[in-house]
């Protein structure tokens, strides 16, 4: 990863001093132990902010809707999904953006880390090869990177960007694996049992919209929670206006979210819905052979009409 | 008033003798996260939190409360009152203790007192919990506080390190809570000893720093800065910040429909969130995340000590610690300084 | 408990449709409670919270003068995303709404005694003025003002509202009535031009005199030149303000520019006030 850090520098320099690019969006080290975190990047000399590591955690193609100029951009796998998803839904133009390429071994979980330090206070982190080093208030404690990484990331069969213009380093394996495992899992549960999971995940949701603002595919100019004529939704934190949010949400989402995780990871009250994302997106690609995000020119299923779609929900 | 000390053992019983009055809430941990509920029986308290995730303003400024409900157009009687029972807020931390004379000042102003926070806040003991393990993003020492503050506390409660909590009155109420129970004992000189470098210790742990002296002046001049294009760049326009924030205070009222009629809801709101200022015209005065970043920091660090004479902070570190973008007050305030 | 958001229940008496777009009506409203209007102790330039229930509530200048102590008239336009002023509309006469109030500051009555008072105002923004003027005009008070002049317009002939009052007011003598279009249609004979530009022509001495502008922000901008050069002080151009408000009151936060609340500091200010705000009022 060091290797990786130093040629994304490399890269970034040339390109911002080649005037191929604006504008850098990478990652730059955060003011916290282990975090990193967005940073724009204009001059060839700042290029050495640029960090590469298992903490960079955001997807920062939610900053390509508001850019100016040609964009360079730091894109792991995930990331480099969404890229696709935005330019085939029209939100960016390909000719527009220069998405540097990371091939991506997954990313930490910080509230792993938490769940670690059991309410510790965390001052100082050292990321190596296979380990962190957690280190506060007498004490000093290694955790593997392996247990600590996000659930989206355990899952992830495209480590590797789909799309880039320059790749950093070299495309590293992609796991083989039933990404669906939990998915079916926590279908095989009772009615009630689910009912009573989405019921308490939500119920934490303070309606702060993190999750939905860093989503890269929640662009709409209005989100119909904001709408007022017609109010759709109530804007309180009641059981039902906040469950339902979520819900539309993961529909609205369906077909174009790439499982990156960001909304789980953004979260301040640490809501876990991902596995509802997860089954939309098994679902478009069980029903309709499309896996989000991995070309430019397979038609969005949701945004598409073929006369031999499945229509059994008709009854 | 001399110290009281009270064994760590015998706080059940008398935070159980307490329960007799009054509903006892105090932090309990549950999903990852601690938070402030009522409690039956103290094993159900979770000592080893830092601070909880939320701030415990709700606890009077709920997110969400029904002002009024209505039925075919008639508005229903008034509720007569708010709490059951007074409240003890059992090991609150300074800090957010310290917000309530903040909020104080907004919702109990002299021109109009809000009758639902005022009503929560007289009937509410706060027994503060010190902070002998203050985070790396505390900075209370800076927000002319401290880990050991005492404004707005009924009672302080110092984990003396050992088998003991020291308990110090700091109102007559506070005072009463402790003179109905044989439980406390008065404090040794071993204790008080004890007490002063607990709070010491403490206070040297706090190594954030922000310099607040100047500082209004300082927004005064620099609203048109460019400093502001570039501290909103990376800002996502969710509301994390003031929604965890211990003094962002501001909110909406709104009418939700119900089965049988509706109600009149007062629910937080967030300057952060583009229709916060959006009017029915279409207008919007704060048309991006720059103008909404920068209202969030003069409306804290300027316009409340315009008004008020305080800065809108205490210093928990809540918003730096979860913004998911990593922006850092800290930071700001830093760099406004360097303007 | 005493409850500041609670509205007091009123009836709508009379509506008025006041444009020929029709998305402007004036309500008379009365108290349920005499007691409630009597208590309603309020002055020109001030606004009320209007409430219909399952709607919500939004804050509205009072058009009619605190002399009308019979009813309460709000001037209300309605907004394809308004969601009060919408359901307002769609009310009719002898409904039962809500209000609260009176909130806010008002316009300085007490120092334009003995003075010239100008009132220049845009479009649907005359609804405080229109309080203003009639209370100025009214018997017991008309003696205690010298001249006052009036300049009025709207984007077209269809647009202005008062109607039959602006014709009553140019038909008397004790008051000086510009009434302007932007732009005219075939039966109109009146004046046409920009507020600014009116002003300008008209010309009136800023010597001891007080001028109160509304208008819709722009007009407000380009008011302010010509005002200026006749020789009004920043300190003796008073306006009023518009913003998304809740509270009404000074709590909820939104309605702030810089560290002045409109609601409460305002929302009348005077040009030499708003400079000094950073934020930016107009």
């Amino acid at each position: 990863m060091q290797e990786n850090q130093k040629h994304l520098r490399e890269a970034a320099e040339k390109l911002l001093s080649d005037k191929k690019v604006d504008v850098i969006i990478g990652y730059e080290r955060g003011t916290l132990p282990l975090r990193t975190r967005p940073v724009f990047i204009r001059e060839p000399d700042e290029t050495k902010k640029l960090v590469w590591n298992s903490r960079c955690e955001n997807n920062l193609s939610f900053y390509l809707k508001t850019a100016k100029g040609k964009v360079g951009i730091v894109a792991k796998g995930c990331d480099a999904r969404s890229i696709v998803g935005l330019i085939k839904e029209r939100q960016v133009k390909r000719e527009d953006i220069f998405i540097i390429g990371v091939p991506c071994p997954g990313i930490i979980d910080r509230k792993k880390i938490e769940d670690t330090l059991e309410g510790r206070d965390l001052q100082e982190g050292v990321e190596s090869d296979s380990q962190v080093i957690l280190k506060g208030e007498g004490f000093e404690e290694k955790a593997d990177k392996d247990k600590l990484l996000h659930s989206s990331c355990t899952t992830c069969t495209h480590r590797n960007p789909v799309l880039y213009d320059t790749l950093i380093g070299k495309e590293i394996p992609e796991p083989k694996m039933d990404e669906y495992s939990d998915v079916e899992e926590f279908s095989s549960k009772k009615d009630n049992e689910r009912w009573t999971y989405f019921n308490d995940e939500t119920s934490r949701c303070i309606r702060c919209y993190a999750c939905r603002n860093a989503c890269p595919s929640c662009y709409c100019p209005q989100c119909f929670v904001d709408q007022s004529l017609p109010t759709w939704f109530g804007r309180t934190p009641h059981p039902s206006d906040t469950l339902i949010f979520h819900m539309i949400r993961t529909l609205h989402t369906a077909g174009r979210c790439v499982d990156c995780g960001t909304c789980s990871r953004v979260c301040p009250m640490n809501v876990e819905l991902q596995i509802l994302n997860k089954k939309a997106e098994k679902d478009v690609k069980e029903l309709y052979g499309y896996e989000v995000g991995t070309n430019l020119e397979e038609l969005p299923p949701m945004a598409t009409f073929k006369i031999d779609d499945p229509q059994e929900f008709i009854k | 008033m001399k110290g009281k000390v009270i064994g760590k053992e015998q706080l059940a019983g008398w935070l159980d003798n307490l329960r007799e009055e009054y509903d006892v809430w105090a932090p309990v941990k549950g999903n990852g996260l601690v938070s402030f509920h009522p409690i039956n029986s103290a094993s159900e308290i979770y000592f080893g939190f830092l601070n909880t995730r939320k701030t415990p303003k709700d606890l009077f400024f709920p997110q969400s409360e029904v002002l009024f409900s209505f039925r075919r157009g008639e508005m229903e009687k008034d509720r007569d009152t708010l709490l059951e029972k007074p409240r003890i807020i059992f090991a609150i931390r300074p800090c957010d203790a310290q917000n309530l004379a903040l909020l104080d000042k907004v919702f109990d102003s002299e021109d109009y007192q809000d009758p639902y926070y005022v009503e929560r806040r007289k009937g509410t003991l706060l027994f503060g919990m010190a902070c002998t393990h203050p985070q790396t993003t505390c900075f209370c020492t800076s927000m002319r506080a401290g880990p050991f503050e005492k404004t707005c506390l009924d009672l302080l409660i110092v984990d003396l390190g050992n088998d003991r909590y020291f308990v110090e009155a700091v109102t007559e109420q506070g005072k009463d809570a402790i003179g109905k129970n044989n439980l406390l004992e008065d404090a040794g000189e071993k204790d008080t000893e004890r007490l002063a470098k607990t709070k010491k210790e403490a206070e040297e742990k706090i190594k954030s720093k922000i310099v607040i002296e100047g500082l209004e002046e300082k927004l005064d001049k620099i609203f048109d800065s460019s400093l502001w294009d570039r501290v909103h760049q990376r800002c996502l326009g969710c509301a994390i910040c003031t929604y965890l924030c211990s003094t962002c205070h501001c909110f909406a009222l709104l009418d939700e429909k119900v089965d049988s009629g509706g109600q009149r809801i007062r629910s937080w709101d967030s300057c952060m969130f583009p229709g916060f200022t959006l009017e029915a015209s279409g207008h919007n005065p704060r048309i991006s995340n720059k103008e909404r970043m920068r209202q969030r920091v003069m409306h804290k660090f300027n316009y409340f000590v315009k008004n008020f004479g305080q800065t809108a902070c205490v210093g928990c570190g809540r918003c730096i610690r979860n913004c998911p973008v990593n922006i850092d007050i800290r930071e700001i305030i830093q760099e406004i300084d360097n303007e | 408990m005493n409850d500041l958001y609670r509205p007091k229940p009123v009836t709508i008496r009379k509506i008025v449709i006041e444009n020929e777009a029709k998305d402007i009506k004036t309500f008379e409203l009365v108290f349920l409670d005499r007691e409630d209007r009597e208590r309603f102790k309020f002055t020109c330039g001030q606004f009320a919270m209007l409430s219909v229930l399952e709607s919500g509530e939004s804050p509205i200048g009072i058009a009619s003068s605190p002399l009308d102590d019979e009813y309460l008239q709000f001037t209300v336009k309605r907004y394809p995303t308004g969601v009060l002023t919408t359901a307002l509309h769609n009310l009719e006469e002898g409904t039962q709404i809500g209000v609260r109030g009176p909130y806010g500051n008002f316009y300085p009555l007490e120092a334009m005694e003995g003075k010239n008072v100008l009132i220049v105002g845009g479009g649907f923004a005359f609804t405080t003025l229109r309080s203003t003027i009639r209370y100025l005009l009214h018997e017991k008070n008309r003696s205690r003002f010298k001249d006052i002049t009036v300049l009025y317009g709207a984007r077209s002939p269809g647009e202005l509202i008062y109607k039959s009052q602006l014709k009553e007011w140019e038909e008397r003598d004790d008051i000086s009535m510009y009434v302007t279009v932007d732009k005219g249609d075939e039966n109109w004979k009146g004046r046409v031009g920009l507020v600014p530009n009116v002003l300008k022509e008209v010309a009136p001495s800023s010597k001891n005199s007080i001028a109160l502008v509304c208008g819709p922000p722009i007009m407000l901008k380009y008011t302010m030149v010509p005002l200026l050069d006749l020789g009004f002080s920043p300190q003796t151009i008073v306006t009023s303000l518009e913003r998304r408000m809740s509270c009404g009151i000074g709590k909820c936060g939104r309605c702030n520019i810089s560290s002045r609340y409109v609601c409460k500091d305002g929302p009348v200010f005077t040009y030499a006030e708003l400079r000094e705000l950073p934020e930016g009022a107009l």
